[in-house]
């Protein structure tokens, strides 16, 4: 293989393992600050939604 | 920070405002229930910054609603420095009566007097220093949707902020004035905040309050023993109501002088589109008519069938195979494209002709390893763009639903939809949630929080999933063009629709099994406050398509291309971790796992008996578990695979969606039977990750097992009989028998005939 057919080769598995571990990390923040289920881009996930922030109990009367 | 809260009547313009002060992109929805929660922002041209809290909209601050319970609970316990009572100046006594209930209570008070733009507009006259001096609060003229008087309420608003101020009641000429002010002297005594508050609601006889201060309540039970009033008994809560709205009459009212151009009961506008579009008898078909026509211009092939009238498509051949693409976005032989199609194609021809093409040619020039060419063409690029091809279709179809959610008539939808759904047990109030699924599953069930009846609302976040969302279009065009192209006479936009509306049958059919069985019940009362037509204000569609496109990106350049990569990876790979090439994919870990699954699935029409790649639909189901989107990526990845694999190339190698589920269809052996077996699984089965969350949250504890239960039975059971009655139609009369059981056997346990004994439990012995 040419050397620029390595660098590329390496390049393609890098990216791929650096996508994979990117969004499982950035999943993980997002849980650790309370918007761990959605990013559906709703306007509940202002505050509002259950996906999007721990439950608190109370606000609603319940 | 000092904090404004915004109250005011549901569709008063109260979100219009909160966006306007804050620069939020909160969604502004035109019926009750959209803000279901509090939502928060900040306002930064006053002096210091303050924070702007909008609360949901409420008619009155007793506690019968859970907005009306979130409201007063944030105005009562969190203390704002000021709340900001928007009032509609169209409506204007009904808006008041929430106004005398706040000035009741010992908080800074502004009422913002909204959409004056309409009021100047029917030639009315509206004397805000007058309304001012009879309610002792500041009021200002404003118009949120046209930004006017913005700045003058925060100033204001913040200036009343300064100065503390003590609760106003106008009940004190009422009958009941003077037991009134005995129950705030006493609560006063014990240092109650808000005394005059609470005394009133004790006087309405609030449960809340009644809970709380069971003295004072008995004064107000002995003051009952001596108080008479003919019309109203006892009932002193509608007796408050009537004095509130007589002193309203009497004293606020004249600061409204309607034009003289106005006849007296003359329809408005909206009350003439009402007549039409609410009529009994026109209504569901205008709707189904509007829906469809929606459908149409989203994925539909030929705009208005006009091909298939005069038959005048063709493909365009210039030899120049990027011009002939080009020109094939806009007419081509099916006709002229429709809005959705041309933005499917034009996408299409972007992110995979010129792009994928592109990057495609780049690896190969570079002479990097095949695998990694596979990867980035297939597993990355591949999983991406299958995805995004669809995406300006969903935009088209999230721009209608808007459109007709802004107008107001989706709100009509609810009122007309009500006299169905109650013979269901439902009122019409759980569509307005259910229609929200159309978007995305999460905010919908976040909505079921506005129904006060908890069977109801348990009801309809199991259904909510049965309404095709956004992230599932993309399988059902990708499946019913498939079924187009490869079945003559058939066309993809009526198929869509078709599908979408079995979902929505589907949700009415299992609403009526759960009122049968676990969820027996009394269907609550809907009330609902009709708002006037008018034209959705472009900006605020803009700014909600904008939303939803970033919400698409972030999707897919995240979750998707992780899935997708994840794929590529267990299908080229065997148990071993050594490569395989395409025609080798039979042989990966993901065909095994497939395979191991296939059974499973054989009774819905893509298990067993498909040959050798039929393990991608198993798959693609699991995958979509994740993200519904994943479906269509799974196929897309697996199909550049599968096509380059095969000896003597397919028909097509899946440069799309559609293609990748013609290549299938060619290489699976599935049926258009099993397709469509296919798709209503998916619409009905467990939602995506999220979703599911979401309902785990808003469902009580222990039930939500039921729930997963209750979607799975559902998908499976349904998608069998789809594919048996349309594979071998004498099944029907079968599944029809059974149905025919069902219904009987409720029919005669409700009228008694049939009865269940229950076993009674033997006492223990009595000693002697």
């Amino acid at each position: 293989m040419e050397p620029l057919g390595i660098v590329f080769t390496v390049l393609a598995a890098v990216l791929a393992v650096g996508i994979v571990v990117g969004v499982i990390a950035y999943r993980i923040v997002q849980k650790k600050r309370g918007r761990g289920g959605c990013d559906c881009g709703c306007d509940c996930c202002s505050g509002g939604c259950h996906a999007c922030r721990a439950a608190r109990k109370g606000d609603d009367g319940r | 920070m000092i904090r404004f809260a915004l109250a005011g009547n549901p569709n008063c313009g109260k979100t219009t405002l909160f966006n306007a002060l804050t620069g939020s992109t909160a969604h502004v929805g035109n019926w009750p229930g959209v803000t279901v929660d509090k939502r928060e922002g900040v306002y930064k041209k006053l002096s210091e910054p303050a924070e702007i809290v909008d609360l949901p909209g409420i008619y009155s601050l007793s506690p019968y609603t859970p907005e009306e319970v979130i409201s007063r609970n944030y105005i009562l316990d969190e203390k704002p420095d000021c709340v900001i009572n928007i009032v509609d100046a169209t409506n204007l006594e009904r808006n008041l009566y929430l106004t005398t209930q706040l000035m009741e209570i010992d908080v800074p008070l502004v009422v913002a007097l909204n959409m004056m733009d309409a009021v100047k507009k029917s030639g009315d006259r509206l004397d805000a220093a007058k309304l001012e001096k009879a309610l002792g609060v500041p009021v200002v003229e404003i118009s949120a949707l046209k930004n006017e008087g913005i700045q003058e309420l925060m100033e204001r608003a913040y200036a009343a902020s300064k100065t503390p101020r003590a609760g106003s009641t106008v009940l004190a000429g009422s009958s009941i004035a003077h037991v009134i002010d005995d129950v705030k002297i006493a609560l006063r005594g014990k240092e109650v905040e808000n005394p005059l508050f609470h005394a009133v609601k004790l006087a309405e006889g609030d449960e809340l309050e009644v809970a709380a201060h069971p003295d004072e309540m008995k004064m107000v039970g002995e003051f009952k023993t001596q108080h008479s009033d003919d019309i109203f008994g006892g009932d002193f809560e509608a007796l408050v109501a009537d004095a509130r709205y007589k002193y309203i009459s009497a004293n606020f009212s004249g600061a409204l002088v309607h034009s003289q151009k106005k006849e007296r009961g003359a329809l408005s506008k909206s009350d003439k589109a009402d007549r039409v579009l609410t009529n009994r008898w026109a209504a569901i078909p205008i709707f189904v008519a509007i829906l469809f026509f929606v459908f149409h211009l989203t994925f539909g092939e030929d705009l208005f069938y006009l091909n298939a009238i005069f038959g005048f498509g063709f493909d365009v051949e210039t030899g120049n195979a990027y011009l002939d693409a080009f020109v094939a976005v806009f007419f081509n032989g099916a006709g002229i494209s429709t809005p959705g199609a041309i933005l499917f194609n034009l996408t299409d021809f972007i992110m995979n002709t010129c792009l994928g093409g592109w990057i495609a040619d780049g690896m190969a020039a570079t002479g990097a390893a095949a695998w990694a060419q596979g990867l980035v063409n297939d597993g990355i690029w591949g999983g991406v763009a299958g995805v995004m091809s669809f995406v300006p279709q969903v935009l088209v179809l999230f721009l209608f639903l808007s459109i007709l959610e802004d107008s107001g008539y989706m709100a009509r939808v609810a009122f007309i939809l009500d006299r169905i759904f109650r013979r269901f047990g439902v009122s019409g109030r759980a569509f307005i949630p259910m229609i929200m699924g159309f978007g995305c599953s999460v905010p919908a069930v976040v909505n079921t929080r506005t129904l006060a009846d908890d069977k109801e609302r348990i009801m309809t976040t199991r259904v909510i999933p049965f309404f095709t969302c956004g992230a599932k279009a993309p399988i059902l065009a990708a499946i019913c063009g498939a079924i187009a192209a490869e079945y003559t006479g058939v066309s993809a936009d009526l198929l869509v629709f078709a599908l979408y509306l079995f979902g929505m049958i589907m949700a009415i059919v299992m609403l009526l099994f759960m009122r049968q069985t676990s969820m027996r019940g009394e269907v609550p009362p809907f009330i609902m406050e009709l708002p006037a037509y008018h034209a959705p204000q472009f900006r605020s569609l803009m700014i909600h398509l904008w939303d939803k496109l970033k919400h698409y990106v972030k999707k897919a350049c995240t979750i998707i291309v992780a899935s997708s990569i994840v794929i590529w990876f267990l299908s080229h790979f065997a148990w071993d971790w050594s490569y395989l090439e395409d025609e080798l994919m039979n042989r990966s870990i993901l065909a095994d796992i497939g395979n191991f699954l296939l059974w499973i699935c054989t009774p819905m029409g893509f298990g067993l008996q498909l040959s050798e790649f039929g393990w991608v639909f198993v798959v693609a189901a699991v995958t979509g578990l994740i993200a519904k989107e994943n479906v269509i990526s799974t196929f897309y990845v697996l199909v550049a695979a599968i096509g380059a694999g095969v000896a003597g190339g397919v028909g097509d190698d899946g440069e799309n969606g559609i293609g990748a589920v013609v290549t299938l269809m060619q290489q699976t052996g599935i049926t258009w039977q099993g397709l469509i077996a296919f798709c209503v699984f998916n619409m009905l089965t467990v939602p995506c990750f999220a979703a599911a969350a979401v309902v785990k949250g808003e469902t009580p504890k222990g039930k939500f097992k039921f729930t997963l239960a209750f979607w799975m039975l559902t998908s499976y059971v349904t998608s069998t009989c789809i594919y048996l009655m349309f594979s071998w139609p004498w099944t029907v009369a079968i599944v029809v028998v059974l149905i025919a059981a069902v219904i009987a056997f409720f029919i005669l346990r409700n009228k008694g005939i049939i009865r269940f004994r229950r076993k009674r439990k033997e006492l223990p012995a009595a000693k002697e």
